[in-house]
């Protein structure tokens, strides 16, 4: 090879690794993570207490209790009648919804393991503009007839950490998972949904006011033990399901901007693909020995007289 | 030239100063038009809802989701005493009602063991779905965590108008900012400008507002008040 090829693929592989350092430092901008990282953080923080088995099956219990009422329940009033005739449907939906909770556990926990999302854009960026300063340096030192070894071997030890980044944070194992609670995730995080479950509890809370001040006060409240329960349990349970309510409600926007981002199994290989060519393009980028390179220019000489 | 040159900074500071105060959190002045601001207490008349609705006094609806104040559809307490359980009335608080120029805020803990309000100063506690709801008026919102303007009403002569963004509801454990304006200003959604009436002569006054919830489990809902009593500026602050 003479030596103004080695110089056009020296110059061609640290040009190379200069773009993929911006392309890197710029891809969350693109991606908007910015704004939807943090925003994924925060859903993740609100979900965080009801994601656990003892949550989902205390949510579980209470649904039975008000499930037990309403096959018991005197009727009697608009409010307790549409509860009685709504609740299968109530009850079915919400178990849906507590199942998928459940189902996606493990997924969660993998995902909140990661570092906080707030800094997922920096993962990029930071990474992006050392390894696209690392080759600006070495191309000006190139250009300027400077030693830069020292500056590719740095570059290569870049691209071996960027591609040993999604090990270390296990994001091979957890970035599938989160895109699998992400699709999980879909059909209830939206408006339509949290609005049902909303109704839900306007549905349930109206008919508990009439039972508790109207209904059985006209009964022998003790022939209605499950309805009592209900009723005792009330208050309680309100108290548990408002805030879920609230924490579905809170995060529909949150979850649309994780849910437009690139798929998340994909995250792993943002950082392997660049790191991979970072690394190879630092090996390909190497100086030929200047002794090496003058006995080259000699041959080459020669060989053209 | 040097002079313009001089001038350059002190118009970039007052540029900076004004985008700052367009800008920045609330403070405590009033944005209320002009009139004559009130002072004292909005004492609160309790409602009577000897009908089925609330047909006289202080009252509290819940307009649900895609609904509108006119028609409603309104959320049903089962906790109302009227015949028509849409309607709350409300009942005076240790305070008489409603400071005006100063906050009632609510406490450090502002909920019992079992998520009741224990705020009383404005109005007395009403239960709400089996759970207590009281009012406070608070210099931070406990929502939204934004600074608030005091509550003010201004008289502009038999005409009403307020600011009342501090108000904010508490209920097992969830705060819902009520108030209108919004912290801040804005006025999502349903949300109206307070106005009502005042009659100077008896110190009879009527408020009313909507509020639509940003946020929580109630989301998209809007809260429609009436206050009315009559105004006791011997407790003005």
């Amino acid at each position: 090879m003479s030596v103004d090829a080695s110089n056009r693929r020296r110059r061609g592989a640290l040009i190379a690794a200069l773009v993929i350092g911006l392309g890197l430092a710029a891809a969350p901008a693109a991606f908007g993570m910015f704004s939807r990282a943090p925003a994924g953080g925060s859903m993740i923080e609100d979900f965080r207490p009801y994601m656990r088995e003892s949550k989902i099956a205390d949510f579980r219990a209470e649904l039975e209790v008000i499930g037990a009422a309403a096959g018991e329940a005197p009727g009697g009033t608009a409010a307790v009648d549409d509860w009685k005739r709504q609740w299968p449907a109530i009850d079915d939906d919400m178990d849906e919804m507590l199942t998928t909770m459940r189902d996606d556990i493990d997924e969660f926990r993998g995902v909140s393991a990661l570092p906080p999302f707030v800094l997922f854009p920096w993962f990029f960026v930071l990474p992006g503009l050392l390894i696209a300063g690392l080759a600006g340096a070495a191309l000006v030192a190139d250009r300027r007839g400077r030693p830069w070894s020292r500056l590719r071997v740095a570059l290569a030890i870049m691209g071996i950490g960027v591609i040993a980044a999604p090990a270390i944070f296990q994001m091979f194992g957890r970035a599938p998972g989160g895109a699998r609670m992400i699709d999980d995730f879909r059909p209830l995080m939206t408006t339509e949904r949290v609005t049902s479950v909303q109704q839900y509890f306007l549905v349930i809370g109206a008919a508990e006011g009439d039972l508790r001040t109207s209904v059985l006060p006209r009964t022998n409240a003790a022939e209605f033990p499950a309805t009592t329960r209900f009723v005792r349990d009330w208050p309680e349970t309100s108290h548990d399901m408002a805030p879920m309510i609230g924490a579905m409600s809170d995060n529909v926007d949150n979850f649309a901007g994780i849910d437009a981002l690139p798929p998340f199994w994909l995250f792993p290989w943002f950082f392997v693909v660049p790191g991979v060519l970072v690394t190879v393009l630092a090996f390909v980028s190497r100086e030929r020995r200047p002794d090496r390179a003058r006995a080259v220019q000699l041959i080459e000489r020669t060989a053209a007289s | 030239m040097s002079g313009r040159r001089r001038s350059m900074p002190l118009v970039a500071i007052a540029l900076v100063a004004l985008a700052a105060s367009a800008c920045g959190d609330d403070d405590s002045t009033s944005s209320t038009g002009d009139g004559t601001p009130l002072a004292g207490v909005l004492t609160i008349e309790a409602g009577q809802c000897t009908d089925a609705a609330v047909t006289a006094g202080s009252s509290f609806r819940m307009v649900q989701p895609g609904g509108t104040v006119k028609d409603g559809p309104f959320v049903v307490n089962g906790d109302s005493p009227c015949g028509d359980k849409t309607w709350t009335p409300l009942r005076p608080g240790t305070d008489g009602g409603l400071r005006l120029g100063a906050y009632q805020p609510q406490q450090a803990n502002p909920f019992d063991a079992t998520g009741n309000a224990v705020s009383k100063a404005i109005a007395e506690p009403q239960k709400w779905f089996a759970v207590a709801f009281g009012l406070a008026t608070n210099e931070r919102d406990p929502q939204t965590n934004k600074k608030t303007r005091l509550p003010t009403v201004v008289a502009d002569g038999e005409k009403l108008s307020g600011d009342l963004s501090a108000l904010a509801a508490s209920w097992n454990g969830q705060h819902f900012n009520q108030g209108a304006p919004k912290p801040g200003g804005s006025m999502p959604g349903a949300t109206s400008a307070v106005t009502g009436t005042y009659d100077k002569s008896t110190g009879a006054y009527e408020l009313t507002w909507t509020s639509q919830i940003v946020g929580g489990p109630f989301n998209n809902f809007t809260g429609v008040w009436r206050l009315s009593g009559v105004v006791n500026e011997e407790d003005a602050t």
